[in-house]
């Protein structure tokens, strides 16, 4: 037998109790116990991590040659892996290729015969359930399955870590929103709940189009009456939601929402806004559908028949009194809430492929198909495919993880820890499952956010607004030791650009512009500069004479990467360009509060969501409160100019200017207009990208050897949802 | 006597406000507040929450007001036995609370259980037979256990079920019994689960028990009633249990007043580890969240039970030892 795997296994084990030991018990404890999106591989220093990434080589050879050849790669040797860049990297054998299901959108094709899970056929002749056709409906949304028409039945089993991990049932069981994400096109927009749009007028007028005879899961009509529900009574309630969303107007001027007639909605701007149809497929926007953002009174529509029990405007003050106190809550607001929570209220009518049937405030969130889901397949039978999904509560990623790697999961990527990726390839055959990386589209999952609103210490604030200082910093960077110490070499190193694929991707050289190691051009760049000073252990000195130039990077402990131990390997490697960098860690919260209250010189975080520029530019632009790269200056921007920091550097005001115009112009006029905006912030460096497009959140994903219909690749993107992009509902188990 | 126990009530009652009144400054010390973690947390997972949805959610939570009002506020909820509603879980604080409470009293007696089975006989053993081989076996035992952290232990552990036995990772249930109503299956199926936790919990207090009443055992032997009692022809085993043993159990009934807040917060780190539904990693997530309702309640709880317990320790003092009796 292979002498390798007890190894690797005793290196594990190592590694797990020497993370611990490193970290101490409440570190492990901070990383373990936060939210999701945390993982634990937060503790021991740089030197853990790299023996950690040493294992991969030889765990993926044994992976790609499962007859056992034990000789020659018994001992993994990370000097002959990690010197050489790019080549060989072993992790790029498990990224696949971007697949998915297909629309069908002519009629002509539509399917003529349904069908439907055995276990609603009985219903159906019990008399229980009107049959299959009925259901659906005349307008149904039908898909082609990626590789197979499915059979009916089977669970599908998660991991989640309680009711915040909300997010982890919407991923799969959700997407009900009006469009949706193509899956082999991201950001090119589909049908979904609605069949049709028609922009006209430039964009000022938005036509949507819902399909005839759609159902609630309660075999109620959906409407255009529930979206005007929604609108009217809840949107511009004031009580409910007491300021509006940014996402529905345009230059400022809130846009209006009529209805044309049961089928049909219209959007009115005053401006051209064509950009809202993204609005409508985005899940993190104000129409994100009533699953995910029902929560938060947002989502676009809401069960009309059933919501209007819980709102003041239909029911008299008594009844409502008598409802909040079976509730147990403290008034109708969040009686509304609760009712109205996809994963929280099993009695609430839904529109998604699952519903849930046990909540998640418990220990096992249970989704039951959805009877009246209004999608098929292109042969007529009624989606979903999969009878249930089960999510057993994980207290900890730790045990989530090793669940994961006994295979008692079906298809997770949720939660699952990049540094483990050797753990899960040596299990792949005994927990009957396949790893394989879904690397995501956002360029950096480090990116140095240099604050252009600082105003705390001058001769710091001068230094972050220099163009030529970040630039020097950024070739400081050792971005291939990061990539192979922190993301086992299978990320990707250079600027904060989005992925090469990406239609607002200016160009194949801004993914490496400003962005290599070159530490003479750095210390020229420094000493043309003027800091030329430096002191007896090489550092540079401030140029008004107080000392040594520290500059202070901020982390956040317990997140998705170990931002900590990566600033401390770019602190080290700055020491050659004679840069000081303090490195200061601290819990979420009070990163947030020291961000929003600009404390922050540079702030150390991933730019997810920059894969759509226009809908989340909040981590490339100063453009909110929450931009490391000048939350005062956000401020500014957002408030119009009547509060915040106004911006000097004229080309963050040319990124801004273009940025506000993106809403208003055509999707071709838009695309430009993204690329001129990468271009800047590649130019200008407000964010130095370390290494980005790796899976390292979300991305690590276990599947079933018995699951089918699971793309080797999706795009891993925020506003899809993913894997909801891939439509799970097509997924199922072979025999 | 009665005057003593009105007294201590009143103390208690006091105490117990000084302790909700700690309880809610120290969860509002850190800066930010449930949104802001909830903000954080979005981030996190690539949402984004704007300044003005933000402050929607401060004034749906009440968090926009000062913190005396939110802190009489919550006051008068516990006065009415309604400690609120807990915010991340969208549910009455009594319900999730409850729901665990039993969970962590079977998980926490089971290891008080075996801690006390375990440690009396070997410690009673390696007294009378001092400095044997066996003394020293124990007593290394005991060290390591001692010396090595039971989360560490916990965590081995389930690694070794995993590879090797192909257990099920974690949990007091398997998860078709997760949620299930209380029956015949569910209950074996906690009794298979129950041993593991139970024993890397009893690992650490056995060691230090073993050390402490040895040592006291140890004390009481060399003293001359116990040569009395020899010398008056008693059978060996009535002069160890009778005397030496009875009042080195005294230190024990003094800790029971920490003995039933532990029984209610379990082992916080041990449960995480081990993914156990109980109260601990409950106390740390509302914590982490600052979700004041719910950790404060659980804080308030182990408080009063600390206060309760010591009293309780007081009385069974009072009973078993005379000589406490005779000074009160």
């Amino acid at each position: 037998m292979d002498d390798r795997v007890p190894t690797l296994r005793r290196r594990e084990l190592l590694r797990v109790s020497s993370l611990l030991l490193a970290g101490g018990g409440m570190a492990f404890l901070a990383a373990c116990g936060g939210a999701p999106g945390t993982t634990t591989t937060a503790s021991s220093a740089p030197s853990a991590a790299a023996s950690a990434s040493s294992p991969a080589p030889s765990a993926a050879a044994s992976a790609s040659s499962p007859a056992g050849s034990a000789a020659g790669s018994s001992r993994p040797s990370a000097a002959g892996s990690s010197g050489s860049s790019g080549g060989n990297i072993p992790g790029k054998d498990l990224v696949g290729t971007i697949e998915g299901p297909t629309l069908i959108t002519e009629p002509a094709q539509f399917p003529k015969q349904f069908s439907e899970a055995p276990s609603l056929a009985e219903l159906v002749k019990a008399g229980k359930l009107p049959p299959v056709a009925e259901r659906i409906g005349q307008d149904p949304l039908v898909i082609k399955p990626l590789r197979a028409t499915g059979k009916y039945g089977g669970t599908w089993r998660r991991g989640f870590t309680g009711p915040a991990d909300n997010q982890n049932g919407h991923r799969v069981a959700g997407g009900d929103r009006l469009l949706f994400w193509d899956a082999k096109a991201y950001p090119k927009n589909t049908p979904n709940l609605a069949k049709d749009w028609k922009v006209e007028d430039e964009g000022k007028t938005i036509t949507v189009y819902l399909r005839k005879g759609a159902k609630w899961s309660d075999g109620q009509p959906f409407t255009a009456n529930d979206i005007m529900f929604w609108y009217e009574d809840v949107y511009n309630n004031t009580d409910l939601v007491k300021v509006k969303a940014v996402a529905l107007s345009v230059n400022g001027k809130p846009g209006t929402l009529t209805k044309v007639d049961d089928f049909t909605i219209q959007f009115k701007f005053e401006s051209a806004y064509p950009m809202f149809v993204d609005v409508l497929g985005s899940s993190i926007a104000v129409f994100g559908g009533n699953a995910i953002q029902g929560q938060n009174f947002m989502g676009g529509f809401a069960p009309k028949h059933y919501m209007q029990q819980f709102h003041q405007k239909y029911v008299s003050a008594d009844q409502l009194a008598a409802k909040i106190a079976e509730a147990k809550v403290d008034n109708w607001v969040n009686l509304f809430k609760l009712k109205n929570t996809w994963h929280l209220n099993p009695d609430l009518p839904v529109m998604t492929p699952w519903k849930t049937t046990n909540p998640a405030n418990t220990p096992t969130w249970t989704l039951e198909r959805n009877p009246y889901y209004f999608g098929v397949d292109d042969q007529g039978n009624q989606l979903p495919y999969i009878d249930k999904i089960t999510m057993t509560l994980a207290e900890n990623l730790e045990v989530l993880n090793l669940r994961a790697i006994a295979g008692e999961y079906d298809m997770q990527a949720r939660h699952l820890d990049m540094g483990k990726v050797p753990v899960f390839l040596e299990n792949q055959q005994k927990g009957n499952y396949k790893l394989s990386l879904d690397p995501a589209s956002h360029g950096a999952d480090a990116a140095l956010m240099c604050n252009q609103g600082y105003a705390a210490d001058p001769e710091i604030a001068k230094w972050l607004a220099t163009k030529e200082f970040r630039i020097a910093l950024s070739h400081g960077i050792d971005r291939n030791q990061l990539n192979e110490t922190f993301w086992l070499g299978v990320g990707t190193p250079g600027s904060p650009v989005v992925t090469d694929d990406s239609p607002y991707n200016p160009g194949k050289e801004y993914r490496t512009k400003n962005s290599t190691l070159d530490v003479q051009k750095a210390n020229e760049m420094l000493d043309k500069l003027g800091l030329t000073q430096k002191d007896g252990e090489g550092y540079r000195q401030r140029s008004d004479g107080k000392g040594r130039l520290r500059i202070e990077l901020q982390t956040i402990s317990g997140s998705f990467l170990p931002f900590t131990q990566i600033a401390e390997m770019i602190n080290q490697q700055w020491r050659k360009i004679g840069i000081q960098a303090d490195v200061k860690e601290v819990e979420r919260s009070l990163g947030t509060t020291r961000l929003q209250a600009n404390e922050t010189q540079i702030y150390v975080w991933q730019n997810d969501g920059s894969d759509n520029i226009f809908l989340y530019p909040d981590h490339v632009l100063p453009c909110t409160t929450s931009s490391g790269t000048g939350p005062e200056i956000g401020k500014w921007f957002q408030s119009g100019g009547t509060s915040g920091k106004k911006p000097t550097d004229p080309q963050i005001v040319k990124a801004l200017e273009l940025l506000a115009s993106g809403s208003s112009k055509g999707p071709e006029e838009r695309t430009k207009i993204g690329q001129e905006i990468w271009k800047l912030a590649v130019d200008e460096l407000w964010a130095i990208g370390t290494v980005g497009l790796s899976p390292a959140a979300m991305g690590v994903r276990v599947t079933s050897n018995k699951l089918e219909n699971v793309p080797s690749r999706h795009f891993n993107v925020q506003d899809g949802q993913t894997p909801n992009l891939s439509r799970p509902s097509t997924f199922f188990f072979k025999a | 006597m009665l005057a003593f126990l009105v007294r201590r009530l009143l103390m208690a009652l006091l105490t117990l406000w000084a302790i909700s009144i700690l309880t809610f400054l120290i969860i509002q010390l850190p800066p930010g507040d449930f949104v802001t973690a909830y903000i954080a947390q979005l981030q996190s997972t690539g949402s984004a929450v704007s300044a003005q949805e933000a402050d929607n959610l401060r004034a749906q939570y009440g968090l926009d007001q000062p913190v005396w009002v939110q802190y009489f506020k919550w006051l008068g909820l516990a006065l009415r036995g309604n400690f609120g509603m807990a915010m991340e879980w969208q549910r009455p604080v009594i319900e999730v609370i409850g729901d665990r409470l039993l969970l962590t009293m079977i998980l926490s007696l089971a290891a008080v259980l075996f801690t006390w089975i375990l440690a009396f006989p070997i410690s009673i053993f390696s007294a009378v037979r001092q400095y044997s081989f066996w003394d020293y076996l124990f007593t290394l035992l005991a060290f390591i256990g001692l010396a090595v952290p039971n989360f560490l232990v916990a965590l081995i552990l389930m690694y070794f079920g995993f590879s090797f036995f192909n257990a099920n990772v974690g949990g007091l249930f398997s998860p078709e019994y997760a949620d299930a109503a209380w029956s015949g299956g569910r209950i074996w199926d906690l009794m298979k689960h129950l041993p593991l936790p139970a024993l890397v919990l009893a690992l650490g207090g056995t060691a230090q028990v073993v050390r402490v009443m040895r040592a006291n055992v140890l004390d009481e032997l060399r003293k001359p009633y116990v040569a009395t009692a020899r010398s008056k022809g008693l059978p060996e085993w009535r002069v160890i249990l009778n005397h030496p043993v009875r009042v080195a159990l005294n230190p024990f009934i003094s800790t029971i007043g920490y003995l039933l807040p532990y029984i209610v917060s379990g082992s916080v780190i041990i449960s995480l580890v081990l993914s156990l539904p109980t109260v601990g990693p409950l106390l740390l997530k509302a914590l982490l969240a600052q979700d004041m309702f719910l950790a404060g309640t659980i804080v308030l709880l182990l408080g009063a039970m600390t206060v309760v317990g010591t009293f309780i320790s007081d009385l069974l003092l009072m009973w078993i030892d005379p000589r406490v009796r005779a000074e009160g």
